[in-house]
């Protein structure tokens, strides 16, 4: 029976050692494809994505940078989208993180696979040429879950007060289900870090090559996009999207100078907010399953702390997840073998 | 068959063979995109109304009144913004599906299932009632049914020109806003929405801005009367001050064409417009409605065939927008998400007791920015020469024209609505020199109609004013009854505590005013506003406790958004003298600006065995008697409630203590007055021997027995010592 899937696209940072090899292993399939992702990389001088992606050893300097993640983890997503079986899932909607957003407007038919490219590459590289501030994550759920009285005051209250010092620059840059995202510059960023107390033996973590993204210090970055991306390569989507303020865009009625504005604008500038996201998507459209696109797998807890943030379905917390995953899978992260199984 | 399946079926089956019903074609400014998204949301509303139909057959569902056939209504949120506030129409479903798109992050189909299913989680009420609503969208719950949301729109739509002089500390509304209004063709007919017409007419005929867009849906029947033809055009084309619109609400680009002019005509000339659409009613009123019953088959059947999503339908697929399979397609994708939404929703949890229904009864405490009052300065320049009588006793009216003017001087955002209160200062002069002293914007001279002065209020509420209008007489207030019972004191309640509007709301009132006026100026029932859940009713007998007890009105609607009646004992403006002529006794002199009576606190006079509880005149007239009671020996403990609403129970058995009788002076009526609710508190709470007396039920006479229907000094030493003497 065909079950109803909301498709969510990665973001940053979901390209990594184990990833190495991703677009040969799992999608030999798609050469026509990636042939015409690698000529627009040549095209611009860059380092092709299939030559990123056979590289002998996994390189952090070189697979993190903005210019190349960013292509290399939008090819990865865009063919699993391509690889999902449509015979089994009837996608009812399509979302993202972050960078995921761009994903998820050329899996929706919003832009074309190129268009996408271009989109993501343009970005990726404007992002890592200027590479404006940076990004730390910092968690306000403990590990069952359940949010930490005051917890996400006190992070409020650290943020705004470390944000009004001279040369500080710190602010909300993604809500993560039960973690948020900080924007800012060093000086901000290592405040906060020494200031805060570390939590789970990790948090907070400065996220390396990160630029400080959804926040106004890309103001200069967001200019230069609109600049080079044309609204034209916009087009009505296929699939609904669901963009980082839970805002939806169905085929045949969308604005597409609102859909270029928001893209190369709000959502460059101002924080991201996947939770409202997932929280549209999950009330709104109810599907059956929620399919997150690969590469990787850090993705998943963030979603399943949403959708249990949005009650979906009755999941409360993180137990009441774990029990429901056990029943009938309904979370299923194409980066974790299995899982994968189950959707292409 | 239900009759919606019928129309469902229909569509589905006309959609495939072509058979759409003629009209005009497509045109106007509507864009492509923005057709097809008015019409996803015309299909989400209609899916939703069968969904309700569904859910209730199976017991999961308890509302049905729908959207279908007025679906245009789409259009009209379409060209309006998402931050117009809108009083809507029960009718409205489309109007709520399509603004929702416009604002990111609402979820129509799950918070309107929601709705149905009376889940807690439904973000407008919490599941205490089915009504369309939203704070994020600016649309505050209607629960009217007759039209009584018209005046509290007249109102919000006052108030955006007045906060662009006075801008309150909690305002809402855009300085380039307008307020929207809708309602049916049936309820057009009814006296409020005529006042609030009228009273728009009124406003605008004088050029005050009053940025105001009425739509009235005429789907020319109301329940079962029809609406005579061309009845609604012929009423409302041709009012002063008010541009009339016509749309074919069933076109969806004529709908939005029409309502985009009149809303920019409202918009930028700030003056009120009635946008008339011609709409179709299908189903009947509601699910349990058979409209065969009382019309023929041919008539409905008309509405039907001439439904409105056939119409898109057309306009769309002539247009070459989309194809009748992409039409159908968006009408199944629909109908879908409402099945898997709804599957879900109806396994929410619902309102279990009274307690979780009555927790929005009393609307949530809001952060106002301190003030440390006026200076001296300012207060000498407004007081000028009544400055130097403040430490001379004064009769209640003076006392509360200064409490008046202080509170006015310290909060910018009150403003006073009334009949006469403005340039003559009110019948009895307790609003004397306000308009000179902060202006007629903040004093309202009304025209006469109590159901506009009070939804000026409300809908100035709306928009972060405090306002305290004025009731001229206590029994003005029936007529417009339904603005405190059915609006103010309901808004919290189904929106959450999202949507209030706090408010003191001044009535002249009650009797033994010497022969002056007979009922109509002497009404001594306060029944009507005593079984009002969540106002607060206060009612001052002496100058200073009514100074001090005003102020902790005008606390509890800034500070705690309450709705409050502060009700104003005729007779005692003036009164000077208790016992003897010139002896003064009654006179007060005015306490300063921060002293406050707080809610609850009861006025306790001397300590002995045998109480007295009363108030207003009551109280006066008690001490009266308490003097000619102690020189018979009989010593008493008078207690002015001062709070009416609610009982005072704590304050009055504190007071008791020690006391061996009781006895209850209510000057109002035996029946539903506060000597009932006196009895049975004392029944329940004490053994203490208690009596009453209160007036008779009977209306007040003019003349020279103006007062013998109440009860007076002598009755009260009668009872007294009836009571005192009883074994």
């Amino acid at each position: 029976m065909t079950q109803t899937a909301v498709v969510i696209a990665p973001g940053r940072g979901t390209y990594n050692k184990p990833e190495l090899g991703y677009l040969a292993r799992h999608h030999a399939d798609k050469t026509t494809l990636f042939a015409e992702f690698d000529a627009y990389r040549t095209n611009k001088r860059q380092k092709t994505v299939t030559e990123l992606d056979s590289a002998e050893r996994y390189s952090g300097p070189t697979h993190t940078r903005g210019d190349n993640a960013s292509p290399l983890i939008y090819a990865c997503a865009y063919a699993d989208f391509q690889s999902i079986d449509q015979k089994q899932f009837d996608i009812v909607g399509v979302t993202g993180n972050s960078m995921g957003w761009y994903i998820a407007l050329a899996c929706a038919g919003a832009l074309e696979p190129i268009g996408g490219l271009e989109v993501v590459n343009t970005m990726g590289t404007l992002m890592q040429e200027h590479l404006i501030g940076g990004q730390l994550i910092y968690p306000f759920v403990d590990e069952s879950w359940c949010e930490i009285p005051g917890r996400r005051d006190e992070i409020a209250t650290a943020m705004q007060e470390i944000d009004a010092r001279p040369d500080h620059t710190l602010g909300l840059s993604i809500e993560l289900g039960g973690m948020l995202v900080l924007a800012g510059d060093a000086a901000g960023l290592d405040a906060f870090e020494n200031e805060m107390p570390r939590v789970q033996e990790r948090f907070p973590m400065q996220l390396q090559n990160h630029a400080g993204f959804h926040s106004a210090l890309q103001e200069p970055v967001a200019e230069l996009g609109r600049a080079a991306l044309p609204q034209n390569l916009f087009r009505q989507p296929n699939i609904p999207l669901i963009d980082g303020r839970g805002a939806l865009w169905s085929p045949k009625s969308s604005d597409l100078v609102a859909l270029w504005d928001y893209t190369l604008g709000h959502q460059v500038v101002q924080p991201y907010d996947f939770t409202a996201a997932i929280r549209t998507a999950s009330r709104e459209l109810m599907p059956d399953v929620f399919i997150i696109l690969g590469p990787g797998t850090t993705l998943g807890g963030a979603t399943a702390q949403a959708l249990t943030m949005s009650n979906w379905r009755g999941l409360g917390d993180k137990a009441s997840f774990q029990s429901s995953q056990s029943a009938a899978v309904r979370l299923l992260a194409m980066g974790m073998e299995d899982q994968r199984r189950l959707v292409v | 068959m239900d009759r919606a399946d019928i129309v469902d079926q229909a569509f589905r089956s006309k959609l495939v063979k072509g058979e759409l019903p003629g009209g005009q074609p497509a045109g106007g400014p509507l864009s492509q995109h923005g057709a097809v998204a008015i019409f996803r949301a015309q299909c989400l509303s209609r899916n939703l109304d069968r969904r309700s139909r569904k859910m209730q057959a199976v017991g999961q569902g308890y509302y049905t009144i729908g959207s279908s056939g007025h679906e245009g209504m789409a259009a009209v949120a379409a060209a309006l913004r998402p931050d117009d506030m809108a009083f809507l129409h029960y009718r409205d479903g489309a109007f709520q599906t399509m603004r929702s798109s416009q604002v990111p992050g609402v979820t129509p189909a799950w918070d309107m299932l929601l709705s149905f299913a009376t889940a807690t989680e439904d973000p407008i009420s919490g599941g205490r009632h089915k009504v369309l609503g939203s704070r994020r969208m600016m649309i505050p719950p209607q629960t009217s049914t007759i039209a009584s949301h018209l005046p509290k729109a007249v109102g919000a739509a006052y108030s955006i020109g007045l906060a662009k002089r006075h801008a309150p500390e909690h305002m809402v509304l855009a300085d380039d806003g307008l307020v929207m209004c809708s309602f049916g063709d049936a309820s057009s007919n009814h006296s409020t929405a005529q006042g609030a017409i009228n009273t728009a007419c009124w406003t605008s005929f004088q050029s005050v801005p009053l940025p105001l867009l009425f739509v009235c849906e005429d789907n020319g029947i109301g329940i079962s009367t029809r609406t005579p033809q061309g009845w609604v055009a012929a009423n409302y084309s041709i009012k002063p001050g008010l541009k009339y619109f016509f749309a074919d609400g069933l076109n969806i680009f004529d709908t939005y064409r029409v309502a985009q002019e009149a809303a920019d005509y409202v918009r930028s000339r700030k003056k009120p417009a009635f946008l008339h659409l011609g709409l179709v009613r299908l189903y009947g009123h509601a699910g349990p409605d058979l409209q065969q019953t009382y019309l023929s088959k041919d008539i409905f059947e008309g509405w039907e065939a001439d439904e409105p999503l056939l119409h898109s339908a057309r306009l769309l697929i002539d247009a070459g927008i989309l194809t009748a399979d992409e039409v159908l397609a968006i009408y199944d994708q629909a109908e879908a998400q409402c099945a898997r939404v709804a599957a879900e929703v109806v396994t929410r949890p619902r309102l279990q007791n009274a307690t979780d229904v009555m927790a929005s009864l009393i609307p949530p405490k809001r952060v106002c920015t301190p003030t440390n009052g006026p200076s001296a300065e300012a207060r000498a320049q407004v007081f000028g020469s009544d400055i130097k009588q403040m430490d001379s006793l004064q009769p209640m009216s003076r006392i509360l024209n200064w409490a008046l003017t202080d509170l006015m001087l310290e909060h910018g955002e009150i403003i006073m609505m009334g009949e006469d209160i403005g340039l003559k200062g009110g019948v009895y002069g307790v609003t004397q020199k306000l308009a000179t002293r902060f202006g007629p914007d903040r004093m309202i001279d009304t025209l006469l109609d109590e159901q506009s002065i009070l939804g000026l209020a409300i809908g100035m509420a709306h928009n972060g004013f405090v306002p305290m209008p004025e009731i001229q007489f206590l029994a003005y207030l029936h007529n417009a009854e339904d603005q405190l019972r059915g609006e103010a004191a309901t808004l919290s309640f189904f929106s959450n505590g999202q949507f209030t509007n706090p408010m003191v709301l001044r009535i002249a009132g009650l009797g033994y005013q010497r022969g002056f006026g007979g009922h109509f100026h002497n009404d001594n029932s306060l029944a009507v506003l005593r079984d009002i859940p969540g106002i607060v009713v206060a009612c001052p007998s002496q100058g200073d406790d009514a100074a001090q007890m005003l102020r902790e009105c005008v606390r509890l609607a800034r500070e705690e958004q309450r709705v409050v009646v502060f009700v104003e004992p005729i007779a005692l403006y003036p009164m000077r003298d208790l016992h003897a002529e010139k002896d003064g006794g009654w006179m007060r002199s005015y306490p300063s600006p921060e002293k406050r009576i707080g809610i609850g606190k009861v006025g306790v006079t001397g300590d002995g065995p045998l109480a007295i509880i009363s108030y207003g005149n009551g109280h006066y007239l008690s001490q009266q008697a308490a003097k000619k009671l102690s020189e018979q020996d009989i010593n008493t403990r008078i207690i002015d409630m001062r709070w009416l609403v609610p009982l005072p129970v704590k304050g009055i058995l504190g007071a008791l203590e020690g006391v061996e009788k009781v006895l209850i002076v209510d000057e109002c009526r035996t029946t539903g007055n506060q000597s009932e609710a006196l009895m049975a508190m004392l029944h329940e709470n004490t053994d203490l021997p208690h009596a009453r007396i209160a007036a008779e039920d009977s209306f007040i006479a003019t003349g020279p027995a103006y007062a013998v229907t109440m009860p007076s000094r002598d009755s009260i030493v009668g009872a007294a010592k009836t009571l005192w003497s009883a074994s």
